[in-house]
């Protein structure tokens, strides 16, 4: 058994696979079993049509489209918890950097099309592109945020570096609104059209009329997000570099003694969080095709939510918050609707994540996973 | 033997609180030095001082004649200065070998890594046994031992310990104070900082008497012990 | 240099320079705002005046009349000759009296609240739809409202909601609070944004299945309520002063105005009491440290919830007032940059500090509706002309008209935050311990 902890292979790559497997399934297949046994529960109550017939009718899909989202959500929400595990404050400006990121993929992309590139490349290698430019920018500006507005606060109450950070959060939706109304005239920035990754594929399933359709951008935004979820999960748990950070988090005046350089171990996890930010928004960019500067807030918040669901501070606890997050969302908006008849319906699932979030703060305060956070009270 | 760390007149503030009021004091190499006195009196903040946790307002800390005053904590490790804290300081979600592991963070050779890490588990049998376990979920001496290991991962050229014998049952501190002898045997300056006076001044070559952030007394270990002061107020003897 | 000014500073400071300043100030000010009422600069002149009264060495009495001088009387008059002052002097007013409740929240007690404007919301909706029509379009869709709707409530069941949206308000705060009150501060933060989120939200979508808030549209008209003659008769002996028979809109103005300056009169008086009294120094420790403060036996979740319950009255009350003096809501009104709005009031007057906030949030306001404002129009004003920018060469007329300075609150809230909490975390004109405690090592040593 230890033998096989400590392969790398597995310790690296079949553990973290399998386990982001498992709790996609796990979540899934738990909300879908509490679905349909309300379906069954309400169904008297509905007579033109069959309750459950319907709801199973879009389980796939719905199911589909949570995870998608929630595997962006978790990738966001990982960049909360990592600040949070180094330095126990909520880095609000972090749904600016996640906007940034989409928003200076797609401008790539747009550049490529007015070029003419676009349309003759790769459409993978344009999408890779426009994740690596994401994460350079979106890495960059988190560190050089941290520099500006935290760093100097360090050691200060704390109140004052999250409110430092809400500040910059404000300024950095209109700096870059400001920055794209003077060079394009616009503050939307739309995603070009390209490739074939908006079609579906079709998988006949036994026992069901109509095939199961995938859209091949689902499961493109599942793959990346998988494969860069195993990257930082090497970075942290098989690197010197991850090893400080954790030691960082845990005690930052020792760490000091090790010889670790507490504040460049700080600007990494910033520039770590960042990145991941940044390629999160580019994969949210294709799924939503359109951002300004102001669509980092939501995703922003429920991804936060996410973390907390999860139990901040804990990688983990981000990921597993995240699919649950993205799930409850996506079950929320398509079948509040039909349970409700049409009374409340998907404009709600916004403020969904809220209500989770008090919940889970009165219910379980370290989340899902727990950690540390519980305070005595 | 010549110098390895010198204190000149060294003044430290926590906040407003005048700490350290200008202390002078040396080491040299491969002496055993002890830093005495009651709570409160600037012991643990005259090696947060030597280890950069805090900068001196005025006065220098040199380190075999380089100035080290203004270094932040981590540049001054990789000068070889080891120091092990009050509260030991042990990372309490990373295994044993992890924390020993982040004593070598500044060595990058594998095997000089490999190498000290096996004297450590040599040195504390009991560590090997727990190699894989959490260090927060070690017993007080064992989080003693491992915070003394991971001091040597670094093969300081001074050992700064703070308290080491703070909390332990006394078999425990006899082991802790075995170690450190040996280790300074094996060539480690080392300089101490202890409660049990009675116990540091038997190990040591020398020690200061520090009292409200000041040096009131220094001698030679053996002629500290007899001395009458000290009797009275640090080893409890009427 | 600077020693030049703090000498002149200190000589301008004794026997009875302060007056003659003060009222030269106010005199100069009325006099240019009286015959020049465009001109900002006019405005800012005499809104200096009260500043001026805070920082000089005046006799309380001599400072008390030209205070009120000023309000009572310059004001209103001035006001009416050119009513967009009396709305930004209004907004001052009902953008204090939330600062002064947010104070209460994060100022005194330390907790802090990211979603405020929802007890403004719930104030504001609360008279909104009891004193419009709303009540009789339950169940007819937005936009569609039959012609024949009544009035639901009459006119003067307004000064009752003013009393309704302080217990409304205070209601919601203690609701929210009692579940979120346990968790750490900063998770408060994050799930009172939530809060200011879900009531917008709801504010936004409640016109089904039930048409409750008319959604995005907003509910007009709502009622104000009715003048007593001794108002209108009072307005009418203003024509000499202000040149003009005075309309009943320009007397409605000056009467929410006064209106308003009560509110933060009362609110004022509550949160001095409060400060001084066995709840102001449980907050204060409940901020420096919860765990002593429990070890005291403080009852931490109830003095809290006292915290949010003050803190959200003064919004609600607010809230009606607004509602009734635009006589139109909409969820617009109420978003989380307004939340933000209010806290950079309070942080760049000063966290705890009573003078500071309500300085805060003048200024804020004065900057958002004026300042940007003017700045926006001198910038088209340039676009205009065929000048350029000296050096670099660049015409005007070039720039993008997306660069409208009025449009970049976001941006000037930010920059302010940021600032303050690098340089001055203590605020413009800090509270006397607050100063203190967070450290502004610069002037401490």
């Amino acid at each position: 058994m230890k033998q096989i902890a400590a392969n790398p292979v597995y310790k690296f790559l079949l553990f973290p696979v399998g386990q982001i497997i498992l709790f996609a399934l796990g979540a899934s297949v738990i909300l879908s079993l509490v679905t349909v046994l309300l379906a069954y529960l309400f169904k008297s109550n509905f007579i033109d049509f069959d309750l459950v017939e319907r709801i199973m009718l879009i389980l796939p899909q719905v199911i589909i489209n949570g995870l998608t989202i929630g595997f962006v959500y978790s990738t966001i929400a990982l960049g909360y918890t990592m600040v949070y595990g180094v330095l126990e404050f909520i880095n609000f400006s972090h749904s600016e950097i996640f906007m940034v990121g989409g928003i200076v993929g797609i401008q790539l992309m747009a550049y490529f099309e007015h070029t003419g590139a676009l349309a003759t490349m790769n459409e993978y290698l344009v999408i890779a592109l426009a994740i690596v430019l994401a994460l350079i920018v979106s890495g960059s500006l988190a560190v050089i945020v941290e520099r500006t507005a935290y760093k100097p606060l360090r050691g200060a109450p704390k109140l004052v570096p999250l409110i430092s950070a809400i500040g910059m959060s404000f300024f950095l939706q209109d700096l870059v609104r400001l920055i794209l109304s003077l060079t394009t005239g616009e503050f939307n920035v739309i995603l070009p059209k390209f490739g074939t990754y908006d079609e579906f594929w079709k998988l006949a399933v036994p026992g069901m009329e109509d095939p199961l359709r995938i859209q091949i951008k689902s499961a493109l935004i599942v793959g990346i997000a998988i494969l860069m979820l195993v990257i930082l999960n090497f970075l942290v748990n098989g690197t010197k570099v991850g090893k400080a950070i954790r030691a960082v988090a845990q005690d930052r005046p020792s760490a000091s003694l090790m010889g670790i350089n507490v504040n460049q171990i700080i600007s990494i996890t910033f520039l770590i969080g960042g990145a991941l930010g940044g390629a999160a928004g580019v994969l949210f960019a294709l799924k939503a095709t359109k951002l300004d500067p102001f669509s980092g807030f939501f995703p922003g918040l429920k991804a936060f939510t996410s973390a907390v669901l999860g139990g901040i501070g804990n990688l983990t606890g981000a990921l597993l918050g995240g699919l649950v997050l993205g799930l409850l969302e996506s079950f929320a908006a398509s079948y509040l609707g039909i349970f409700t008849n049409g009374a409340f319906g998907a404009e709600y699932k916004d403020i969904f994540a809220f209500a989770i979030l008090i919940v889970v703060l009165i219910f379980r305060p370290s989340g899902l996973l727990g950690q540390t956070v519980g305070q005595k009270a | 033997m010549g110098t390895l760390l010198e204190l000149t007149n060294v003044h430290s503030y926590y906040g407003h609180i005048h700490a350290l009021k200008g202390v002078s004091l040396h080491v040299n190499e491969g002496e055993i030095v002890t830093l005495i006195g009651s709570n409160g009196a600037g012991k643990s903040t005259t090696l947060r001082t030597i280890s950069g946790m805090i900068h001196p307002k005025e006065g220098k800390v040199e380190l075999a004649g380089e100035n080290i005053s203004n270094l932040d904590a981590h540049r001054i490790v990789t000068k070889g200065v080891g120091h092990v804290p009050e509260g030991r300081g042990i990372f309490p979600k990373l295994t044993v070998q992890e924390n020993l592991d982040m004593g070598a963070y500044t060595v990058n050779d594998q095997k000089t890594i490999k190498d000290r890490m096996e004297l450590v588990y040599q040195t504390f049998p009991r560590l090997k046994e727990r190699v894989a376990q959490y260090g927060g979920t070690l017993s007080g001496g064992e989080q003693q031992m491992l915070a003394i290991g991971r001091g040597l991962m670094l093969n300081p050229r001074i050992l700064m310990l703070d308290e080491p014998s703070m909390g332990l049952a006394p078999v425990l501190v006899d082991l802790i104070f075995d170690t450190i002898k040996k280790l300074n045997e094996q060539g480690t300056t080392i300089l101490l900082v202890e409660q049990n006076a009675l116990m540091a001044l038997s190990i040591a070559n020398r020690g200061y008497v520090l009292q409200t952030g000041s040096i009131v007394l220094t001698d030679d270990a053996a002629k500290l012990k007899k001395n009458e002061m000290v009797q009275k107020t640090y080893l409890g003897i009427e | 240099m600077n020693t030049f000014f703090s000498d002149l500073y200190k000589k301008a400071n004794t026997g009875f320079w302060p007056v003659v300043i003060a009222f030269a100030f106010l005199v100069v000010g009325t006099i240019s705002v009286y015959l020049n009422p465009r001109s900002l600069f006019a405005f800012l002149t005499l809104l200096t005046t009260p500043v001026i009264l805070y920082f000089m060495k005046i006799d309380t009495k001599v400072k008390v009349f030209i205070g009120l001088l000023l309000l009572i009387v310059i004001l209103p008059v001035l006001g009416i000759r050119n009513i967009f002052y009396l709305e930004v002097i209004f907004q001052m007013a009902v953008f204090s009296a939330l600062a002064l409740g947010l104070n209460i929240v994060i100022g005194m007690a330390g907790l802090l609240d990211l979603g405020y404007v929802a007890f403004y919301a719930v104030g504001a909706y609360a008279w909104a739809i009891f004193g419009s029509k709303q009540m009789s379009l339950l169940h007819s869709i937005p936009g569609a409202a039959p012609a024949n709707a009544e009035f639901f409530l009459d006119a003067r069941w307004f000064w009752l909601f003013i009393f309704l949206g302080v217990g409304l308000a205070a209601l919601m705060g203690i609701l929210l609070g009692l579940p979120v009150l346990r968790v750490k501060g900063d998770y408060l933060a994050i799930v009172t944004l939530g809060f200011g989120e879900v009531i917008r939200v709801l504010a936004l979508n409640l016109d089904k299945p039930l048409n409750l808030t008319n959604g995005p549209q907003g509910i007009t008209p709502i009622q104000r309520p009715p003048l007593p003659g001794v108002v209108q008769a009072l307005g009418n002996a203003l024509t000499p002063l202000v040149g003009h028979v005075p309309t009943e809109a320009e007397i409605y103005n000056v009467f929410f105005y006064f209106l308003a300056l009560i509110i933060i009169g009362i609110a004022i008086v509550v949160a001095t009491r409060l400060e001084d009294s066995r709840i102001g120094r449980a907050w204060t420790a409940i901020r420096e440290d919860e765990t002593a403060a429990i070890a005291m036996g403080i009852p931490l979740v109830k003095m809290k919830l006292a915290a949010f319950a003050a803190g959200a009255s003064f919004a609600g009350a607010m809230g009606a007032v607004y509602a009734a003096n635009r006589t139109f809501v909409s969820p617009e009104t109420f978003s989380f940059q307004v939340s933000i709005g209010v806290l950079t009031m309070v942080i760049l007057g000063g966290l705890g500090s009573i003078p500071g906030v309500i300085f805060g949030a003048s200024a804020v306001t004065l900057l958002n509706i004026q300042i940007l404002q003017n700045f926006s129009l001198y910038l088209s004003d340039l676009r205009q002309s065929d000048a350029v920018i000296p050096i670099i060469n660049f015409p005007w007329k070039n720039l993008s008209n997306q660069l409208d300075p009025a449009k970049y609150q976001k941006l000037v809230f930010g920059l302010i935050l940021i600032l303050m909490m690098i340089f001055r975390p203590s605020g413009l004109i800090p509270a006397a311990r607050r100063q203190r405690e967070l450290g502004d090592e610069k002037e401490a040593e």
